[in-house]
C-alpha cells in the first residue's frame, strides 16, 4: 500500500539510525552531516513539492531548511525522535517561503473542484496523481496528509512536527478524506459522463 | 463499518500495513472509499534533490561544522522558567507588602493563588515545549493563553463579590502600573532562557511569555493589593497579564515580520 518512493525513503532511513547521526552531527562528525542530508532530502522534497504554495521554490525551500537545522541544531536533545523536529523546521521554512513568494490566495481558497491540469498528470489506473489531489485541500489539511504519507510519519510525529495534539491531526486527516471521497466520487462520475475509461 | 469508520481505519495505520477484514468488506460495497483507498494507495512521484544542491548543502555543512552542546533538559528549563517567576513575585511582595493575605479568606487565597499557579505551570510547560521543535504538546500552544486567561477570569468571577467601586478606574489604573514593571522585570529572565530555544513561531510564543510575564505581575498583585472588588481585580490585576499577552503578541508579529526569507549563502554556515 506504500507509495514507492515512501518504500525507498523508509528503506533508506532504515538504513540510518537518525537518532545516532544526529547525535554525531552535534558532535561534529563529518560524516554525520553527509548521511543525515542524504536520508532525508528526498523526503522533504516531496514535502515542500507536495505544497501548492511551495511546488516552484522546493529546491530553495530544502536548502533554507538545512540552513535552518544546522543552526539549531543544539536544540534537538538526543533520544527524542529526529523527523518531528526536522519537519517542524522545514514547516516554518515553508510557511516563510510561503509568504515570501506572496500566494496568499492558494492558502486561503478552498478548492471544490479538483485542479484543471488534473486529467494531465492522470495516472494509468485512471486516479489523479497523489499531488493534484492533494492541491486540492486546504493548506493544514495538505500538510497533514503530505507528512502522513510523503513523510512515513506517524499520528504523534505529525502532532509533534505541527505543535498540535493527536486529536487535531486525526481531525484534519479526517476532514481532508471527507474532502478527497467527494472530490474524487465527483471526478468519476464527470468520467463515466464524458466517456472515459 | 461505515465511511467514518474507514477514516479512522485509513488514518490510524501506516499505509504499508493491510486494512483490517471489516474494512476491506467495506471498500467492497463502498465505491467512494473504494476511489479514496485506491488514490491513497498511490505513489507519490519521486523527488530527488540535484546533485549540485546536495553538493552545495554538504559543503557549506561541513566548512563551519562545530560540536554544539544539546540544550538543557526540560526539567532545567522548566524550573528556571518557574524560579523567575517565584523570585519576580517575591520580590515585588517583600518590597509593596503582603496585605490581601490578611484580608482573604483561605478559599479565596488557596484557589487564586492555586489557579495562578497552574496557569503559570502550564504557560511555562508549554514554553519549554515551544522552545525544542517537535517537541509533544498535550494542550494545544495556540489555544493554552486563552484557555488559561478565561479560566483565571471565572476563578475571580466566582470567588470575589461584585459591587460598584468609587474610583474604579483611577484605583485600577493605580494597580496595572503598580503591576506592569513586574511583569517587565519577569520578561527580562524570561527572554534569556527563550533565547536559547528555537522560535519557530514568535508570534505564538510572545503571546505566551508575555502572558507568563503578566501573571507574574498579577500575582504580585493579588498577594499586595487589599482591594477585593471582583471588578478591580479583573481590570487592575488580570489586566496586566492581558496587557503582557497583548505586547508579547505585538513584539512576536513584529519579530516574524523582520523574518528574512532568505537564499542559502554559504556564509550562512
Amino acid at each position: 500500500m506504500r507509495s514507492g518512493l515512501q518504500e525507498n525513503s523508509v528503506a533508506q532511513r532504515s538504513f540510518v539510525d537518525l537518532d545516532h547521526w544526529m547525535e554525531r552531527y552535534q558532535q561534529a562528525d563529518p560524516a554525520a552531516p553527509a548521511t543525515l542530508i542524504a536520508a532525508l532530502s528526498p523526503a522533504l522534497l516531496c514535502f515542500f513539492r507536495s505544497q501548492q504554495a511551495n511546488r516552484e521554490h522546493a529546491d530553495d525551500l530544502l536548502q533554507d531548511t538545512w540552513l535552518r537545522i544546522h543552526r539549531v541544531r543544539h536544540t534537538y536533545r538526543p533520544g527524542e525522535p529526529v523527523l518531528p523536529w526536522v519537519y517542524a523546521i522545514a514547516r516554518r521554512a515553508g510557511v516563510d517561503g510561503y509568504r515570501k513568494t506572496r500566494r496568499i490566495a492558494a492558502h486561503e481558497i478552498a478548492v471544490e473542484a479538483l485542479p484543471a491540469r488534473f486529467a494531465q498528470s492522470e495516472p494509468p489506473n485512471g486516479l489523479p496523481a497523489f499531488e493534484d489531489l492533494v492541491a486540492a485541500l486546504p493548506e493544514a489539511q495538505q500538510e497533514v496528509i503530505t507528512m502522513l504519507k510523503v513523510g512515513g510519519l506517524s499520528l504523534e510525529e505529525v502532532a509533534r512536527a505541527t505543535s498540535s495534539t493527536v486529536g487535531a491531526v486525526k481531525q484534519k486527516a479526517h476532514r481532508a478524506y471527507e474532502r478527497l471521497r467527494k472530490l474524487l466520487h465527483t471526478y468519476a462520475e464527470d468520467n463515466v459522463a464524458g466517456g472515459a475509461p | 463499518m461505515n465511511c467514518r469508520d474507514m477514516n479512522h481505519a485509513l488514518i490510524g495505520r501506516s499505509m504499508a500495513s493491510p486494512l483490517p477484514s471489516e474494512a476491506e468488506d467495506h471498500l467492497r460495497t463502498c465505491a467512494r472509499c473504494r476511489l479514496l483507498a485506491g488514490a491513497l494507495r498511490l505513489p507519490v512521484a519521486e523527488a530527488r534533490p540535484s546533485p549540485a544542491s546536495l553538493r552545495r548543502i554538504e559543503t557549506g555543512i561541513a566548512a563551519g561544522l562545530r560540536p554544539v552542546h544539546p540544550m538543557g533538559s526540560k526539567n532545567c528549563l522548566l524550573a528556571a522558567f518557574v524560579a523567575t517567576f517565584i523570585a519576580t513575585v517575591a520580590l515585588s511582595v517583600y518590597r509593596m507588602g503582603a496585605f490581601a493575605i490578611a484580608v482573604m479568606t483561605p478559599l479565596q487565597t488557596s484557589l487564586t493563588l492555586g489557579s495562578l499557579a497552574v496557569g503559570t505551570g502550564l504557560l511555562a510547560y508549554s514554553l519549554v515545549n515551544q522552545m525544542v521543535p517537535g517537541s509533544r504538546h498535550r494542550i494545544s500552544p495556540r489555544l493554552l493563553p486563552l484557555g488559561a486567561a478565561i479560566s483565571l477570569v471565572i476563578v475571580i468571577a466566582v470567588l470575589f463579590h461584585f459591587q460598584h467601586e468609587r474610583n474604579f478606574w483611577a484605583k485600577s489604573w493605580a494597580c496595572i502600573r503598580a503591576g506592569m514593571p513586574i511583569g517587565a522585570l519577569a520578561a527580562v529572565p524570561l527572554w534569556f532562557v527563550l533565547r536559547r530555544g528555537t522560535i519557530l513561531w514568535p508570534t505564538m510564543t510572545g503571546a505566551a511569555t508575555g502572558l507568563l510575564a503578566g501573571l507574574a505581575g498579577a500575582t504580585a498583585l493579588e498577594i499586595h493589593c487589599p482591594n477585593l472588588e471582583a471588578c478591580h481585580i479583573l481590570v487592575g490585576h488580570l489586566g496586566v497579564a492581558a496587557l503582557g499577552a497583548v505586547t508579547g503578541l505585538l513584539i512576536g508579529v513584529a519579530a516574524e515580520r523582520g523574518l528574512p526569507g532568505r537564499r542559502l549563502n554559504d556564509s550562512d554556515y
